[in-house]
C-alpha cells in the first residue's frame, strides 16, 4: 500500500499513522457520552426516589438540617476530579487534531475558496480547478489513506466546511487561509456542507468529496490535468 | 388599581391604563415588563411553528428561504433579547423588594425609563417585518461580514441593529436599578448572607447585566456604523473582534436567561419540600464562580474560527461543571428528609432541573473542542441551547408562575389544567429537542430552510414538528388556565403554600408599600419558616434551635 501512488504529491514516506479525525471525535464521544448520560439517569432516578420517598408526609415530619459540609466537600472534590479527568481526554485528543496533524507532511495540498453560494477547490500541484457548483455538481476528488492539507478561505462572509463523516469542520474567513489536515480511512463517498450561516442560498452550499484508492486518485488526477490543459 | 394616587418615591401615578402604563411602583413595572415578554414570547413562539411546519419535510415550500432566514433570525433574537433575559429581570423588578423587605426599587423612574427603552427597541426590532426587504435575517448574532450592508442590505436589518442596541440599554437600566436595590434597601436584619436563594441568583445576573451588556451596546454601534460605511471589523481580525465582543455578552447572557430561572426553580423546591434550601453557603459561592467563570469562557463560541486559544476556554467551559455540580447538590439534599407536596409549580421545577441537565451535560459536550469540531453550527448545538433554554429556563419560568400567581393576582391558578399543562409541555418538548442531538450528529447544519432527503432526516423532523405542535397546545392550555383563574377566582390568600421568604409576609396583591404591618425578624434565608419552625418546637414543648 505504502508504495501506491505516492509520487508526485510527497517525497516523504507514508506516516506511520495518520490522525483520524473521526476516529479522535469517536474516542472522546465514547467517554463522554456514556459520563453524561450516567449523571442524568442518576440524577434522574435520584429525584423520583427522594419525591416518592418523602411525599405525602405531614410538614411537622421534614427535617430540619440545610447543610453537611463532608459531603459537601466530597461531593465538589469528585467535581473537580471529574473536571480534571474530561480536561485531560479532551487535550489529548485535541493535541492530536490540531498540534499533529499540522506536523504531518501532507501528501496532497488542495486550497478551498468558499464563496457565495459554491466551493472552488484547486489543487496547487495538479493545476487543477473545480467548482462544487451551488447544487454540488463536480465532486471533491481525493486519494484515501493519505494527509491531506486543506488551505481554507472565504471571498466574502464566513462559512464552514463541514464533512461529517470525519468529524470535522473549520471556518472559512475572509482575510485568512487557514491550514488543517484531514485523511479518509476508506474510499467512497462523502458529503461535505456549509455550516455556517452565510445568506440566502446557505442550505444549498453543499459539496460532495469522492475518495478513491490512491493509484486511481493518481490515474484521475493525471487525466484532469491532461483535460485542464487541453481546455487552456 | 387605577386610582389616581401618590405612590411611594413621590411619584405620581396617573389614572386608567396611562397611569399603568408610567406607574413607577416596582410591581406595575415588573407586570409591564412580564406582560410585554409574555407577549414577545407568543410571537417568537408562533415563528418557531413556521419553521417547524417549513422543516417538516425536506422540500416542503412552506416558506422561501429569504423568509425562513428572517424567521430564525427573528425567533432567535426575540426569545433572547424580548423574551427570556427581560423575564429574568422583571422576576427581579418585581419580587426582589418584596423578598428583601423593600418598600419600593431604589431608583424608580429609572427602572421606568429603561423598561420603555427596552420595549421601544423591540417594537423597532419587530417593525422590521414591514419593510420591503423583510426583518432582520443574519441571525441573532450577526456575524459580520454577513450583517454588513453590503451583504444584508435593507432597512430591516437597521431596525434590528437598532432595535437590539436599545433593548440591551433598556436592559441595562433595569438591572441597575435592581442592583441598586439590593445594595441599598434591604430590610434591618437583611445581610448579604441572609438574602433568599432566588434575589441571590438575581444579584449574580444584574451584576452580569453591568458587566456584559455595555459591550453589546458597543458592538452593536459599531456594527451600526459599519452598515452606514464605515470601516470597522475589516478583514480576519475584524471578524473575529466582533465574534469576541459579541460572545462576551453573549455568554453571560447565556447565565442570566438561567440563574433566575433556577432561583424560581430552587424556592419552588424548598418551599414544596417544606424544608430550607440545602448547603445556601455552598450555593452563593457557587453562584459567585458561576458568575466568574462565565465572563471567561465566551470564546468556546470560536473553537472552529481559528482565531482563539482552544485549550483555555474548554478549560474555563468545563470547570463549570463545579458550580453546576452543586445546584444540583442542593437540590437533591433539599428534597431528601421534606415532606414533599407535588404542585404543579413543583413539577415544573422538578422539570426544570432533570431537563437542564441534559442542556448542561450537552454542553459540557461541546466545550471539548475535538467533539465541537463536529457539534458546532450542527443541530447538536440547537438540541443542546434549547434544553437549557425551554427545557430548562422556561420551566423554571413556569413553575415560578404557578408559585407566585397568587401572590401577584390574590387567585391561586387551577391545578388540574397546570397539570396537564405540565405533561404536554414535557412530552412536546423533549419530542422537539431530543431528534435534534441525533440529526446533528447525522451531520444537520442549523439555519437551512431544507435539507437533503436522507433516510431518516424526514421522520426525525417530522417528530420534531409534532412536538412543536404539543408544546403551542401546552401553551394554550397555560393561557386558558390564567384566564380561567382570573375570571372565576379562588382566594389566595397571603401565604397559599407556606412560603420561606417575606413575600409571603404581606398581602396577595401586596399593597402600595408592600409591608404595611412590621417585618417578622430576619434570622436567615427563610425567615418565615423559622418561625414556623419556633411555633412547631414550642408546642412540642422542646427548646428549639
Amino acid at each position: 500500500m505504502a508504495a501506491l501512488g505516492r509520487r508526485p504529491w510527497s517525497h516523504a514516506s507514508v506516516p506511520a499513522a495518520l490522525v483520524e479525525t473521526h476516529a479522535t471525535y469517536q474516542h472522546v464521544f465514547d467517554i463522554y457520552v456514556p459520563i453524561g448520560l450516567g449523571v442524568i439517569t442518576l440524577f434522574a432516578l435520584a429525584t423520583l426516589l427522594a419525591v416518592v420517598l418523602y411525599r405525602r408526609r405531614p410538614p411537622e415530619q421534614a427535617a430540619r438540617f440545610s447543610s453537611n459540609d463532608r459531603l459537601e466537600g466530597g461531593y465538589a472534590l469528585l467535581l473537580v476530579c471529574t473536571i480534571a479527568f474530561l480536561l485531560y481526554i479532551t487535550f489529548s485528543a485535541e493535541h492530536r487534531v490540531d498540534t499533529v496533524s499540522a506536523r504531518e507532511q501532507p501528501q496532497l495540498v488542495v486550497n478551498v475558496t468558499a464563496a457565495k453560494w459554491e466551493w472552488h477547490f484547486e489543487y496547487p500541484s495538479y493545476g487543477i480547478d473545480r467548482y462544487s457548483g451551488a447544487v454540488g455538481s463536480e465532486q471533491l476528488v481525493l486519494p484515501a489513506n493519505r494527509a491531506i492539507r486543506f488551505r481554507l478561505t472565504s471571498a466574502d462572509v464566513i462559512h464552514a466546511l463541514w464533512i461529517p463523516a470525519l468529524s470535522y469542520k473549520h471556518d472559512a474567513i475572509p482575510g485568512s487561509v487557514q491550514s488543517f489536515t484531514l485523511s479518509f480511512a476508506r474510499p467512497g463517498t462523502y458529503s461535505g456542507e456549509c455550516a455556517e450561516f452565510c445568506g440566502l442560498m446557505h442550505s444549498n452550499m453543499l459539496f460532495t468529496a469522492r475518495v478513491l484508492a490512491p493509484s486511481r486518485f493518481l490515474a484521475w488526477a493525471q487525466a484532469e490535468r491532461g483535460s485542464t490543459g487541453a481546455r487552456r | 388599581m387605577s386610582a389616581a394616587t401618590s405612590a411611594p418615591g413621590g411619584v405620581r401615578t396617573l389614572p386608567g391604563w396611562l397611569g399603568a402604563a408610567t406607574s413607577a411602583d416596582h410591581k406595575r413595572v415588573g407586570l409591564n415588563m412580564a406582560a410585554a415578554s409574555l407577549v414577545f414570547f407568543l410571537a417568537g413562539g408562533v415563528m418557531a411553528l413556521l419553521m417547524r411546519a417549513q422543516l417538516a419535510q425536506p422540500h416542503t415550500g412552506f416558506v422561501s428561504e429569504g423568509t425562513y432566514d428572517e424567521l430564525f433570525t427573528m425567533h432567535g433574537s426575540t426569545m433572547i433579547y424580548l423574551f427570556v433575559t427581560p423575564m429574568a429581570l422583571a422576576l427581579a423588578v418585581y419580587l426582589v423588594p418584596l423578598q428583601i423587605g423593600a418598600a419600593q426599587v431604589a431608583w424608580p423612574r429609572l427602572l421606568l425609563g429603561g423598561f420603555w427603552t427596552w420595549l421601544s427597541g423591540g417594537v423597532v426590532m419587530q417593525l422590521g417585518w414591514l419593510t420591503e426587504e423583510g426583518a432582520g435575517r443574519a441571525g441573532w448574532f450577526s456575524y459580520v461580514p454577513l450583517a454588513n450592508d453590503l451583504n444584508t442590505p435593507g432597512v430591516g436589518q437597521d431596525l434590528w441593529t437598532i432595535g437590539v442596541i436599545m433593548a440591551a440599554l433598556g436592559l441595562f437600566l433595569v438591572a441597575a436599578c435592581v442592583l441598586a436595590t439590593i445594595a441599598t434597601r434591604r430590610a434591618p436584619g437583611m445581610s448579604v448572607l441572609r438574602m433568599p436563594v432566588f434575589t441571590w441568583t438575581e444579584l449574580v445576573s444584574v451584576l452580569m447585566v453591568i458587566g456584559a451588556f455595555p459591550v453589546l451596546i458597543v458592538a452593536m454601534s459599531l456594527l451600526y456604523a459599519e452598515r452606514l460605511g464605515a470601516q470597522v471589523y475589516t478583514g480576519f481580525s475584524g471578524a473575529i473582534d466582533y465574534q469576541d465582543l459579541f460572545w462576551f455578552f453573549g455568554h453571560p447572557v447565556v447565565y442570566v436567561m438561567f440563574f433566575p430561572f433556577l432561583g424560581a426553580a430552587a424556592e419552588v423546591i424548598a418551599v414544596n419540600a417544606r424544608k430550607r434550601w440545602f448547603g445556601y453557603p455552598a450555593f452563593v459561592a457557587s453562584m459567585l464562580a458561576f458568575a466568574a467563570l462565565s465572563m471567561s469562557v465566551w470564546a468556546h463560541h470560536m473553537f472552529t474560527t481559528g482565531g482563539v486559544t482552544n485549550q483555555y476556554f474548554a478549560f474555563t467551559s468545563t470547570a463549570l461543571i463545579l458550580p453546576a455540580g452543586m445546584e444540583y447538590l442542593g437540590m437533591l439534599g433539599t428534597l431528601i428528609g421534606g415532606a414533599i407536596v407535588l404542585r404543579s409549580s413543583m413539577l415544573f421545577a422538578l422539570g426544570f432541573f432533570v431537563q437542564f441537565l441534559i442542556g448542561g451535560t450537552s454542553g459540557i459536550f461541546v466545550a471539548s473542542p475535538v467533539l465541537d469540531y463536529h457539534a458546532e453550527d450542527s443541530y447538536i448545538v440547537v438540541g443542546h441551547f434549547h434544553y437549557t433554554l425551554f427545557a430548562g429556563s422556561v420551566f423554571g419560568f413556569f413553575a415560578g408562575v404557578y408559585h407566585w400567581f397568587p401572590k401577584v393576582t390574590g387567585a391561586r391558578l387551577r391545578e388540574s389544567l397546570g397539570k396537564v399543562h405540565f405533561v404536554l409541555l414535557a412530552v412536546g418538548t423533549n419530542l422537539t429537542f431530543m431528534p435534534m442531538f441525533f440529526l446533528g450528529d447525522y451531520g444537520m447544519s442549523r439555519r437551512i430552510a431544507e435539507y437533503p432527503t436522507h433516510p431518516s432526516w424526514g421522520p426525525l423532523n417530522l417528530l420534531e414538528s409534532i412536538g412543536a405542535g404539543i408544546i403551542a397546545l401546552a401553551v394554550a392550555v397555560f393561557l386558558v388556565n390564567v384566564g380561567l383563574s382570573l375570571r372565576r377566582r379562588e382566594p389566595a390568600g397571603d401565604d397559599p403554600w407556606g412560603g420561606h421568604t417575606l413575600e409571603w409576609a404581606t398581602s396577595s396583591p401586596p399593597p402600595p408599600g408592600n409591608f404595611p404591618a412590621a417585618l417578622p425578624p430576619i434570622r436567615s434565608y427563610a425567615p418565615l419558616l423559622d418561625l414556623r419552625e419556633q411555633k412547631r418546637s414550642a408546642l412540642a414543648g422542646g427548646g428549639g434551635t
